[in-house]
């Protein structure tokens, strides 16, 4: 602790400790219990204890009050845990008996302070953080403070019940400890004796009657075995086996919906994974036995395990499969369809009887779309996944939604009934059938999942967020083809026709979500297909670029934006890469282009346009695509010139970013060492002058702006030009140019102890002209070389790093704003926003 | 019995984070998705960890509702939406969902600018998250799904402000968000309908405060700024893009307007024109004095104010500057705050709450030498003022707010513990209903009545008054009859109209008991022993005795058979239907007597 912090601190805990004053801020009170923890880690906390007394007595204060303000207990509480973590401050605090009063039975826990949650809370962490040694859990399980736990887990707050399970499953692994051997029989265990209290009390609950009891132990265990994978978890597992697996039968104590998450945190741990068949024999007869929409989890969780038993996967891929085929059966003549499951394995009546009825349908549909879309992610999936079939299904279910199809089967039609315009269901199967598009073997339906797409598309009555996963899935699913047989599938290109032709009526859609993702399904596309021949010249012979441009004048920024990004794109198929593409006609003209989106830099009232309009601006310059030399020259220097006084920072930023891909391109084309985004490295011309890069720097206006940029009101702006100096010093000042150049004159030199002297002080600000005013010529390479050589961008980069933000976040600014805060009129706190 | 729960994950006895999960009726529905300034670590966003301890987010819940703009409302959203993995519908005003995004931008500004935030939502998110909500209207009655919906009411407090009723069948819930019961200069009072809701949720920010009048704070800012101005020196007032800003604009632009002052008023980088913008195409949402003007003069095009540019700042004379953020904590307000804090002719009004840590805080709290960056100390000549603006209900507000809405239950948000249980009392003496307080993570349970209502046929009506006493409109009247639940309707008919509806089939159910007795004779002879026997003793009924042999007495019916094993003893089979059952069960405990001695 520093010695400010130090002096400071007994004021303020006798400010908190004093009831006439009003309750501290809570941010306050949980940024000190951060830095005491901080304090912990960092030295002897006796030695705290020790050299701060204020704090001891500011325990003894707060308990002799007669109603503290609860956020005031609370927080006594949590510190004196936190302190008395190391055992020798526990000692020392008991001996004092503070932690008698503070924790025992006649503290608070006997006080009316202890109807408020915050104390009860209070009290539960600070046991947790005490109880981190053998005296502390002793002190706990010896004072009754363990039933004080056990009754708190079903505390009527959340938070608390919360905690204090997982203090139960703490002191348990602390009490048992990591290495210890116990016979492998519940009842010949000798568990150390806390822990015995606690497993006592877990085999008692399971046992009982009251069913939240039963879950709270259920909760525990869960917490347990997902914390802990000692071996002893198996002895304590072995007492309440047999309980446990009565409740998957039970329905009078309806636990079941707690059994999927134990049973899966199970299985995670080797203690019981490698065991013999009964775990999974428990498993097995779970997934029968659960309701479909509980076996759900536990089946997408079995079958994400690395080491399984075969059958227990197969029986796991069955549950997730059941609602599918369902809806396949459902969809067809009954001889036609070979099923997904093996009937003989499940009975699918449960999972029709959910189908059928309207409170369960959705539920079971978007749950099951929801968990194949998270198994087709893992990349190490031990079953095979019937993808062709699982693509016919969700395309189906999509085709109950929209009303495509109705089919005669009582059952098929029952669920299309409950489907149509389900929007929740429509979104879950838009999002498997995107993520099916990775997936192998699935070119068998192809044309009906176009079809149905198209028909997502062009429907007036899909909803924009449904119409945007359409968008998703649909560019997946074409960009998945076209890259993998675009030749061989027709299909696939007659769909991308259709696809135009909805993209065009989609952009002129009235909605600006419509609009925007329409735009951005542009992009997605452009970015991918760009190098198929087919796809640009769809493209580029339909209406689509022409109204993407219409879209730069759109009355919503955000679609202005995604207008910009997609404009930015569209130029690698007119011109950057195809400028001889015949397709590309006149309408189709660079510079428009490029003075459309620098007019949408310059003038656009809103951030987001000229954001995009930087990112497509570096985009451009990183792949080469702004021209010849001269050219590039004249661009950076006009988007320096509109960006340098812009009032969004991410702007100026994104400026800063191109600036810096610019120097780099430089770089590289004179030579310097080798530049990224040259597509061909260009030949070292030695005969021009290493300083060329330096004139063209001045020329584009560079150094103003990145000096500029340096006292910039926001930090990351200023860090960014920090970087670039620092670049440019040490390409441009290595000692042997600088040997060639000498120290320049003295003409050149004159504004740069001004520039220095004002950056040291960081307040350069506005009135930091760089047009010369002060002496220094921005544009004057000689000036610069030597601004760049004087001046130490090191240390201004350790300035800018050293505090981000304004917020002081030291534990002193902390102490003295406690201290400020005592006797301020109190409307202050009650405000807010 | 049908309960309403509620759990505050925010917002629970303090006014950090507003975040109130309800479930009414099977649904579960979040209101508000706020965060915490004070935090910049996981702490600032709610615990979502504790909505579903099973199963996904989307399954559920069913919707969220964003009940204003301000980021302890919905600071949180994009970080729900798009990092936690909700993926349902949403809920706001037209003008939340267009002026969200500029908020939320401004906040993940601050919070990127700061090192080491990671985790955090990106501008994409932002939009994306907005791409999902549904914007609705003043009292529009929205469907979410086919039983829950919702409907918003005007809340006053920001432009767009609503509070919501959510209503699943006959049960409602009404939450106020933060609403001001008195017009100010733009907006105008919140208001809501006698809806008679199961639960109201209201803030409590002001639960024991009347506060003054607002005229006198307005003319205390005013006098303060005209001095400053006066004496040559510079205001700044460090405001947030939206909301109060508009309100201090239009105060100094009449007030300039007024008394012709000279003096420049600036807006910092560019948000007057932004906000403005909203404020001109949201007109209907503004008070009623700015929309009959708005054809005349648009208060938002304002004359004395422009936009600020940096280089401004060093201009000599005096100025006014609204400078974002609002705390001090960053960016321009801090810029202006450090070239002009030295001079003692200069003055910041501070119009709202800072967060500890800010340099917006410790002026406030009265530090005058603040160690700016570790590089320097900043000494505060200028004058510091505190100017409360912000526009909530005070306790008048959120009395007359209940009296307005006729819930059968209060519950108290969005305010300090004290200062709550004082307004749950007074609460519940005035009005005689109960008022809880939860605290976050405290789950309140409030059993509900729901009076279902049930449409009776003209016909079965009349037949039932017709019976008994004339009816009385304040006493309740039983009524018998068939209860069809069809359509989400019920309708209580006659029980021969319920089987004409339904086709159904009459079925006639009969008791039977079998009597023995001892009687040596022929069946049919026995037989008439009964009849005679029971003609004697029952004068008042037609009994009698048919061609078959068996006996009549009304519905009942009698048989008489000779046993299978003993010829001596007969069985009386006795058969009655549901409406003859006293008739029946008298008529058996008779025959069980016996017949008399034989009278023939």
């Amino acid at each position: 602790m520093s010695r400010q912090c130090a002096l400071l601190l007994p004021r303020v805990c006798a400010a908190l400790a004093d009831p006439r004053q009003p309750g501290s801020d809570d941010t306050c009170l949980e940024k000190m219990l951060d830095w005491f923890r901080e304090l912990r880690e960092g030295e002897p906390t006796e030695k705290l204890l020790q050299d701060n007394p204020c704090l001891t007595e500011f325990f003894s204060s707060v308990l002799a009050l007669p109603e503290p303000n609860p956020s005031i207990l609370s927080f006594t509480l949590r510190l004196a845990g936190i302190l008395a973590a190391a055992e020798d401050c526990f000692q020392h605090l008991q001996q004092r008996q503070l932690l008698v009063r503070l924790f025992g039975e006649g503290g608070p826990l006997s006080s009316a302070a202890w109807e408020d949650a915050s104390v009860r809370s209070g009290w539960v962490e600070g046991v947790h953080s005490m109880v981190q040694h053998q005296p502390a859990l002793h002190f706990i399980c010896s004072g009754g403070g363990i039933d004080v736990v056990f009754t708190l887990q079903g505390d009527p707050s959340l938070f608390v019940a919360s905690a204090a399970s997982r203090l139960l499953v703490h002191m348990l692994t602390l009490s048992v400890g990591p290495e210890v051997t116990l016979p492998l029989n519940a009842k010949d265990c000798d568990w150390p004796a806390c822990a015995q209290m606690i497993v006592k009390h877990i085999e008692d609950s399971l046992q009982s009657s009251s069913a939240s009891h039963i879950k709270q132990s259920l909760k525990l265990l869960t917490s347990l075995f997902g914390s802990c994978q000692a071996t002893w978890t198996k002895v304590l597992w072995l007492g309440v086996a047999k309980q446990v697996e009565s409740f998957l039968t039970e329905d009078s104590v309806q636990a079941q919906h707690m059994l999927p998450d134990l049973l899966l945190n199970m299985a995670r741990s080797p203690v019981f994974r490698d065991t013999e068949g009964s775990f999974w024999a428990l498993v097995t007869s779970a997934l029968e036995h659960l309701t479909p929409l509980q076996a759900g989890p536990l089946a997408v969780g079995i079958l994400k395990l690395f080491q399984c038993p075969q059958d227990v996967r197969i029986q796991a891929l069955t549950v997730l499969l059941q609602p599918m085929d369902c809806i396949l059966r459902a969809a067809s003549q009954p001889l036609e369809y070979a099923g997904l499951v093996d009937e003989s394995v499940s009975d699918p009546s449960t999972v029709e009887n959910l189908l059928s009825s309207k409170s369960s349908c959705a539920s079971l549909l978007c749950q099951t779309l929801a968990h194949l879309e998270e198994l087709l992610s893992v990349a190490y999936l031990r079953v095979d996944l019937p993808s062709a079939t699982l693509v016919r299904s969700v395309v189906i279910i999509l085709q109950f939604c929209n009303g495509l199809l109705i089919p005669a089967s009582p059952l098929g039609s029952k669920i299309s009934q409950i489907l149509i315009g389900c929007f929740r269901v429509q979104r879950s199967a838009l999002d498997a059938l995107a993520a099916l598009s990775q997936w192998k073997r699935c070119d068998t339906v192809v044309e009906s999942l176009f079809d149905v797409l198209l028909a997502y598309l062009e429907s007036p009555n899909t909803s924009p967020t449904v119409l945007k996963k359409s968008f998703q899935a649909m560019a997946k699913w074409l960009v998945h083809l076209l890259h993998k047989s675009f030749k061989k599938q027709r299909q696939t290109e007659k769909s991308l026709q259709d696809v135009l032709l909805v993209l065009q009526k989609r952009l002129c859609s009235p909605c600006w979500e419509v609009r925007d993702s329409s735009l951005e399904f542009l992009t997605k596309l452009i970015a991918c297909l760009r190098d198929q021949d087919e796809f640009r010249q769809s493209l580029l012979s339909s209406e689509v670029p022409k109204l993407t441009e219409n879209l730069l004048e759109d009355p919503e920024s955000y679609v202005r934006a995604s207008a910009v990004t997609a404009v930015g794109h569209l130029a690698f198929l007119t011109y950057f890469f195809f400028p001889e593409s015949p397709v590309a006609g006149n309408q189709y003209n660079k510079e428009n282009t490029v003075a459309k989106l620098q007019e949408i830099l310059s003038t656009d009232p809103e951030v987001f346009p000229r954001r995009a309009v930087m990112s497509i601006f570096t985009m451009w310059l990183q792949q080469c695509c702004t021209g010849e030399l001269e050219e590039t020259e004249r661009f950076v220097s006009r988007v320096i010139q509109i960006t340098e006084r812009d009032l969004d920072w991410e702007v100026r930023l994104g400026c800063l970013e191109m600036v810096q891909i610019f120097t780099i391109y430089m770089f590289c084309r004179f030579g310097l060492p080798e530049c990224p985004y040259t597509p061909v490295p260009s030949a070292v011309t030695s005969s021009i002058s290493w300083c060329e890069p330096l004139q063209i720097f001045c020329r584009v206006k560079l150094f103003g702006f990145l000096f500029r940029s340096l006292c910039d009101c926001d930090k990351p702006v200023g860090q960014k030009a920090c970087d670039i100096l620092l670049a440019l010093k040490s390409h441009f000042c290595q000692s042997s140019m600088i040997d060639s150049q000498g120290s320049g004159d003295l003409a050149a030199g004159r504004g740069i102890p001004w520039l220095q002297r004002t950056l040291r002080q960081g307040s350069l600000a506005e009135n930091f002209s760089t047009g010369g005013g002060n002496g220094v010529d921005f544009e004057d390479p000689e000036s610069m070389m030597l601004a760049l050589r004087t001046i130490d961008f090191e240390e201004l980069h350790s300035d800018l790093n050293k505090c981000s933000d304004h917020v002081e976040k030291s534990p002193q600014s902390l102490l003295e704003d406690i201290l400020a805060a005592v006797g301020t009129i109190e409307e202050n706190e009650a405000d807010c926003y | 019995m049908p309960e309403i729960k509620v759990t505050p994950l925010g917002a629970g006895q303090d006014v950090g984070r507003s975040c109130v999960l309800v479930s009414i009726a099977g649904r579960n529905v979040m209101l508000d998705c706020g965060m915490h300034m004070g935090y910049n670590d996981d702490r600032r966003f709610p615990d979502f960890s504790y909505i579903t301890q099973n199963g996904r987010l989307t399954d559920f819940l069913d919707c969220v509702i964003i009940s204003h703009f301000h980021l302890d409302h919905c600071g949180a959203l994009p970080y729900f939406s798009e990092m936690v993995g909700y993926d349902g519908p949403i809920y706001m005003t037209h003008p939340t969902k267009a002026i969200c995004p500029i908020l939320l931008e401004d906040y993940r500004k601050i919070t990127v600018d700061k090192k080491g935030e990671t985790n955090f939502f990106t501008s994409q998110m932002i939009k994306d998250c907005m791409k999902k909500v549904v914007a609705v209207h003043l009292h529009q009655t929205v469907q979410v799904d086919e039983e829950l919906e919702i409907k918003a009411y005007y809340a006053g407090h920001v432009l767009g402000a609503a509070m919501f009723q959510i209503k699943v069948g006959c049960e409602s819930v009404v939450y106020t968000g933060d609403y001001n019961m008195t017009p100010d200069r733009h907006l105008g009072a919140a208001w809501i309908d006698k809806c008679r809701p199961d639960l109201l949720i209201t803030e409590s920010t002001y639960a024991t405060t009347i506060r003054d009048s607002k005229r006198c704070r307005e003319r205390d800012f005013l006098k303060k700024v005209h001095e400053t101005v006066e004496r040559g020196g510079k205001v700044l007032i460090p405001v947030f893009a939206l909301g109060r800003a508009q309100e201090l604009c239009i105060l100094l632009e009449t007030f300039w307007e007024r008394m012709n002052l000279k003096a420049p008023i600036y807006f910092s980088t560019g948000l007057t024109e932004k906000a403005n913008h909203y404020y001109k195409l949201f007109i209907t949402w503004t008070n009623q004095k700015i929309r009959k003007t708005f054809v005349q003069r648009n208060m938002f095009e304002f004359k004395h104010i422009k936009a600020f540019d940096r280089a401004f700042a060093d201009n000599p004379g005096p100025m006014v500057v609204f400078a974002t953020p609002g705390m001090l904590h960053a960016g321009q307000s801090l810029q202006i705050f450090r070239k002009w804090a030295g001079n003692e002719k200069n003055m910041v009004i501070m119009p709202g709450y800072c967060v500890q840590g800010t340099v917006g805080h410790k002026i406030l709290s009265g530090q005058r030498k603040l160690e700016m960056e570790g590089r320097q100390i900043l000494e505060v000549k200028m004058q510091v003022e505190y100017m409360s603006f912000s526009a909530h209900a005070d306790a008048k507000g959120i009395m007359q707010l209940i009296r307005q809405a006729e819930p059968r239950n209060v519950l108290l948000v969005h305010g300090e513990a004290k200062k709550m249980e004082f307004l749950k009392q007074k609460i519940e003496q005035e009005f005689h209903v109960s008022c809880y307080m939860p605290a976050n993570g405290e789950t309140t349970t409030i059993f509900t009545n729901p009076s279902i209502p049930v449409d009776i046929s003209l016909g079965l009506l009349k037949r039932e008054t017709a019976i008994g006493l004339l009816p009385d409109a304040k006493k309740p009247k039983l009524m018998h009859g068939t209860l069809i639940m069809k359509d989400n309707s019920f309708r209580l008919v006659s029980p021969e109209q319920a089987l004409k509806e339904l086709g159904l089939a009459e079925h006639q159910l009969r008791f039977t008991c079998r009597v023995h007795i001892q009687d040596p004779r022929k069946e049919h002879e026995t037989a008439l022993r009964v009849y005679n026997h029971l003609k004697g003793v029952l004068k008042d009924y037609s009994v009698q005795h048919l061609p078959d042999g068996s006996i009549t007495v009304e519905s009942i019916l009698i048989q008489a058979t000779a046993h299978s094993e003993d010829q001596g003893t007969k069985v009386l089979l006795v058969s009655w239907t549901y409406q003859d059952e006293e008739l029946g069960s008298y008529l058996t405990s008779l025959l069980k007597k016996g017949l008399p001695p034989s009278t023939s």
